[in-house]
């Protein structure tokens, strides 16, 4: 039984509720277990937030840490945004002492001291390193030979690649050996490790700039010939889910590509149906998908 | 009260350290005047007792530096300076002297910079360490 | 009671300019048993030279402490200063006042209160040096060239025209390096082999230069002219002295493997020679390709060589050498630009590196001087180069390679001149075009219609049906954002330390600049000499350079070596350990301790004492500090003393 503290961050818990419930309940299979973090906050965003004022940012982020080390446990988000807001402030506290007494100063007013005992960790890791390929592999129900998937890894995981350490931010491979692993195909595409948009507070200042990136990666993946896009944040999701609907909107292009959480993705594999995954509640319909999955077992 | 300046001593090898000492000086990079350098022709050469000599006759800080381990122009004479001042800070707890006012370094003959900023940490160090009570001071 | 004599020098302002030279010398002059203290501007120009002279004559000195520059620049100058006025030039003492003084801090008086504390120091140790007399050692006098590229192989030639034997040590089965892979050569567009190739035969027939190919250095021991080396012979499979070089084996063999002489870009066979005018013009077979080898099966080589000449199961032979002086010219390696991941290499097959395009150059390679690019053989037609790959790179390497901008300016002008409705793209962020005719070649390139394009590339994708190489880069003059759709990307790779050079590093004792590649003993004086005594630098080896450098650094090493070896004997250092064998107690300890095995437990009477040997022993002092009773003592460098300098250090006794 391994356990882990979630930080479940604002997006899920408001728009996607889905990621959250397929997450944990695939890892239940796992014996992984989630515990709550009581009275969490937003990460809090990091492009915004650093940007406007580090120490504000810092505390927040600290005291988000803070009462996840409570727990005993190490602490899994599943947004690349949390990922980055949490990890990056984890860093910078345990690699600078004056910075940390400062912090642990701020958040004595509230009760809570930051220690840096826990290590943030993203779900993909859980996924790709603590389960693996071979078992997800092995979980398959019905495994999704047919399904051409084009992954998108989003920024926030990956870099700056001197902190994060997660192997080549130029050319990853994880997401697309899961992806794999589901017996689906991953396939290359132009641009793929472009940003979706959203992130370093474009989405709320600029939002023309945040769906010209959107409206790009989506023209790729649909002349690429993909059935879907598999992401692993929650933030991206949003993106390329509501990011539809407004681009609809606005430029009056339809693309009615479904989008898919890496856990909602294995969570077809084992036949779990679109309610479960909370496919429902996303702007784009799933229904071109499922169909191609359920058409090939006629 | 003017402010404590301390005293260093530092005994740096012929080949490396003190190579990088001679290259802060022709990169022109500008470090306290507090050091005095004693030049060696191994860090392996330093008997732990000058370093106490250096600290008995009222040296604040000692500093022993020299090359790379693995990169030692004799091979291994760094490796036995390594040993020897490692030891040599257990036993001063013992004998009531502050071994921060030791200090071991790696400095290749490339490395000005390093040497540099070694000595001006170095120096900062022991400025907050204050006067060496030990010594004859005039 | 001695006379000591101290002369401050003022360095022109260098010195003078911090430190008050006037008042220091006052100062000095009231030490104990300093007979007179002088400030001259310029210590170790003659008339300075002169002073000490005079004053050693005239004024009975018989010690002196010149307070100047680093040791490390005159201490030899004055060392003959003292010599020559009949002086033992152990008895001088340098204190360095402007690298470890003058130049690093700025406070006047405290700059010169250090100095005098400097000065004080190397008083205090003059006073108690002894004289010592150099030991004289006899100097083998050959030397050893490791490398045999252009550099090794014009170190060899100088060396051996002059009159003394070398012993030229190539790792591959041939020698000719880097260079022999090259087509033409900038600026001049001269054939790389045309010139090369005639000093490759005149090694092979120069009776002064013994050659060992397809042999590496395995042990070097020793010291300045008196250096033993041990050298691994590897197997080629076959007897060297049946070999005819008729390449019947070469063309019968049934394996083709890719070949690394053509940077994979073709392939050769099992049993192969890199090229045709190699020397010695004899096969290797490769124990990992060849069928009889690995399965057993085959051996056609066998059967076709007249001469009977195949041994599969010979094994490696091991050589000892003696030397005098080593010159290392082991050359470097190209920039693998697979972890530049942005570039694609290794991924997309139409991005190729400069050294696999110089390959396709070559008349005599892989496509006999045919540019086609890999995924489809076509003659590509839009060409883009890449500059500083691998190089001026934060996340790679920082320096800049030096040729590479030549290179890839050489090869686009061979290609436009081929094929002139080619369209050529190099992407740079500067153009170094420094050496004779450079620019002028430069401007030639860009009169024929080559396009420079300024800016950092960001990264390089393919197009998947065409696998054309689309390249993303900022263009910094048109100031926009480009991408630019080629047939084939070349990168020009820089240059990076051989695979090997650690190795070599360690054996030899050398230290390695900050970019990896050997360091000089100084960057602008010493170019070719190393800090290890007897032992030079050639070529790219220690750092990256073109033909002409190379050449004119490899005749410096020649002359460095030849300053070892034209000599009978030479003077060892006597700044070595001795044992007091009335203290010492035979325990050994120095002896456990000694790298070198200079040390030998003898009997003396009837105990055993430790016995150094004078012309082994490097005087690093760690036998010193191991004796458990003080019987080991550095000469000139006791206890006493070390104590002396520390008080005069920390302000001690006047």
């Amino acid at each position: 039984m391994k356990e882990y503290a979630i930080f479940l961050g604002c997006i899920i818990p408001n728009r996607y509720p889905g990621i959250e419930t397929t997450s944990t309940s695939i890892l239940k299979d796992f014996d992984i277990e989630l515990l709550p973090i009581n009275g969490a906050s937003c990460c809090p965003a990091p492009g915004v937030f650093s940007s406007f004022h580090l120490e504000s940012w810092l505390a927040i982020a600290a005291r988000n840490i803070a009462i996840g080390e409570e727990t005993g446990r190490d602490i899994v988000t599943m947004c690349n945004g949390c990922y980055g807001s949490l990890a990056e402030a984890n860093h910078l506290l345990n690699g600078n002492k004056e910075l940390k007494d400062k912090i642990n100063d701020i958040l004595s007013k509230v009760g809570c001291e930051f220690k840096g005992n826990s290590k943030i960790k993203h779900m993909i890791e859980v996924f790709s390193e603590d389960i693996g390929v071979k078992k997800i592999q092995e979980y398959m129900k019905n495994p999704l030979d047919g399904i051409k998937v084009c992954t998108h890894y989003g920024c926030h995981f990956l870099k700056p690649s001197e902190i994060k350490k997660h192997g080549s931010s130029e050319r990853p491979k994880f997401l697309d050996e899961l992806v794999r692993a589901t017996g689906a195909e991953s396939i290359d595409y132009k641009d793929k490790t472009m940003c979706c948009g959203f992130g370093g507070g474009v989405r709320a200042r600029d939002i023309d700039v945040t769906l010209d990136f959107t409206r790009e990666k989506l023209k790729n993946i649909i002349s690429a010939g993909g059935d879907c896009i598999v992401d692993q944040c929650a933030s991206c999701h949003l993106e390329f889910d509501r990011g539809q609907a407004e681009i609809k909107k606005i430029y009056g292009e339809e693309f009615r590509l479904p989008v898919l959480y890496f856990t909602q993705l294995i969570g077809l594999g084992i036949g779990m149906g679109q309610k479960e995954l909370g496919l429902t509640f996303q702007n784009i319909p799933a229904e071109s998908l499922l169909d191609k999955i359920n058409g090939r077992k006629k | 009260m003017t402010e404590f300046s301390p005293r260093i001593v530092a005994f740096c090898c012929n080949w490396c350290s003190y190579v990088g000492a001679d290259l802060a000086g022709t990169s022109r990079l500008q470090y306290p005047d507090n050091i005095r350098i004693i030049k060696v022709m191994c860090s392996g050469q330093v008997f732990p007792s000058y370093i106490l000599k250096a600290l008995e006759l009222g040296a604040d800080g000692v500093m022993v530096a020299g090359c790379h381990i693995g990169d030692c122009h004799y091979v291994s004479g760094n490796k036995k300076a390594q040993e020897r001042v490692e030891t040599l800070l257990r036993v001063m707890k013992t004998l009531g002297l502050d071994p921060r006012r030791v200090r071991l370094e790696w400095i290749s003959a490339s490395e000005g910079v390093k040497f540099a900023n070694t000595v001006k940490e170095f120096v900062e160090e022991v400025k907050e360490l204050g006067p060496n009570q030990l010594g004859v001071r005039e | 009671m001695t006379n000591i004599g101290v002369y401050i020098c003022h360095c022109g302002t260098n010195i003078a300019g911090v430190v008050d030279v006037e008042a220091l010398a006052k100062r000095v002059a009231k030490l104990k048993d300093v007979s007179l203290a002088r400030d001259y501007k310029y210590m170790c120009s003659n008339p300075g030279q002169d002073l000490i002279r005079d004053d050693i004559k005239h004024r009975n000195l018989d010690r002196v402490v010149v307070a100047a520059c680093s040791p490390r620049m005159h201490e030899n100058t004055y060392k003959k200063v003292l010599a020559s006025a009949g002086l033992n030039p152990f008895l001088l003492e340098i204190a360095n006042i402007r690298e470890q003084a003058s130049w690093v801090h700025l406070d006047k008086e405290k700059t010169t209160n250090k100095a005098f504390d400097l000065i004080n120091m190397a008083v205090s140790k003059v006073r108690m040096d002894e004289p010592l007399t150099s030991m004289s050692a006899n100097v083998i006098q050959r030397v050893l060239v490791i490398g045999a590229g252009i550099a090794g192989i014009q170190t060899s030639l100088d060396i051996a025209n002059i009159g003394y034997d070398v012993v030229l040590v190539e790792k591959e089965q041939s020698i000719g390096g880097r260079m022999s892979q090259l087509g033409k050569t900038f600026p001049t567009l001269d054939c790389s082999a045309c010139i090369l190739t005639p000093k490759m035969v005149e090694v092979s027939s120069n009776p002064r230069i013994k050659l060992f190919t397809y042999s590496e250095v395995e042990e070097i021991s020793g010291f300045i002219g008196n250096f033993k080396a041990k050298i691994r012979k590897k197997s080629r499979g076959l007897d060297e002295s049946l070999c005819t070089g008729c390449g019947l084996c070469q063309e019968k063999c049934p394996t083709r493997v890719p070949s690394e002489y053509d940077e994979k870009m073709g392939k050769r066979k099992a049993i192969y020679t890199l090229f045709p005018q190699a020397v010695p013009n004899i096969p290797v077979i490769d124990r990992a390709s060849c069928l009889y080898i690995t399965k057993g099966k085959c051996g056609v080589c066998k059967k076709v060589c007249p001469v009977g000449a195949i041994d599969y199961e010979r094994g490696d032979e091991f050589i000892e050498e003696e030397v005098g002086a080593v010159v290392v010219a082991s050359g470097f390696d190209p920039f693998d630009p697979t972890s530049k991941e942005e570039y694609g290499f290794g991924i997309y097959k139409n991005v190729i590196t400069g050294l696999q395009l110089e390959r396709l150059l070559h008349a005599a390679g892989p496509t006999q001087g045919e540019v086609v690019r890999p995924s489809d053989g076509a003659v590509p037609k839009r060409i883009a180069f890449v500059q500083c790959v691998g190089s001026r790179d934060e996340h790679a390497n920082k320096y800049c390679s030096r040729v590479c901008c030549m290179y890839a300016i050489k090869n686009a002008l061979l290609i436009k001149e081929h094929h002139p409705e080619s369209e050529i793209f190099i992407y740079y962020i500067d153009i170094r075009a420094f050496g004779k005719g450079y620019e002028e070649f430069y401007k030639r390139a860009q009169e024929k219609g080559i396009k420079f394009m300024r800016g950092r590339v960001a990264e390089i994708f393919e197009e998947p049906a065409s696998r054309n190489p689309v390249i993303r880069a900022d263009d910094t003059l048109l100031g926009m954002v480009t991408e630019n759709e080629v047939d084939m990307v070349v990168l020009s790779v820089g240059m990076i330390p051989r695979s090997d050079s650690s190795r070599i590093q360690k054996m030899l004792g050398l230290a390695a600049s900050p970019d990896g590649f050997f360091m000089e003993a100084h960057a602008k004086l010493r170019p070719v000499d190393t800090l290890v005594d007897g032992v030079f630098l050639a070529g790219t080896a220690q750092g990256p350079k073109d033909i002409p450098d190379t050449v004119a650094q490899a005749k410096g090493a020649a002359s460095g070596a030849l300053g070892v070896v034209s000599h009978k004997a030479l003077l060892l250092s006597p700044l070595i350990s001795e044992v007091d064998e009335r203290l010492c107690r035979g325990c050994g300890d120095c002896k456990d301790v000694c790298e070198y095995g200079a040390i030998e437990l003898v009997t003396l009477d009837t105990r055993k004492v430790a016995k150094i040997n004078p012309a082994i022993c490097k005087g690093c002092g760690s036998c010193v500090v191991a004796c458990c009773n003080g019987s080991i003592k550095l000469r000139n460098f006791t206890d006493s003393i070390t104590f002396a300098m520390l008080e005069a250090a920390l302000g001690g006794a006047l």
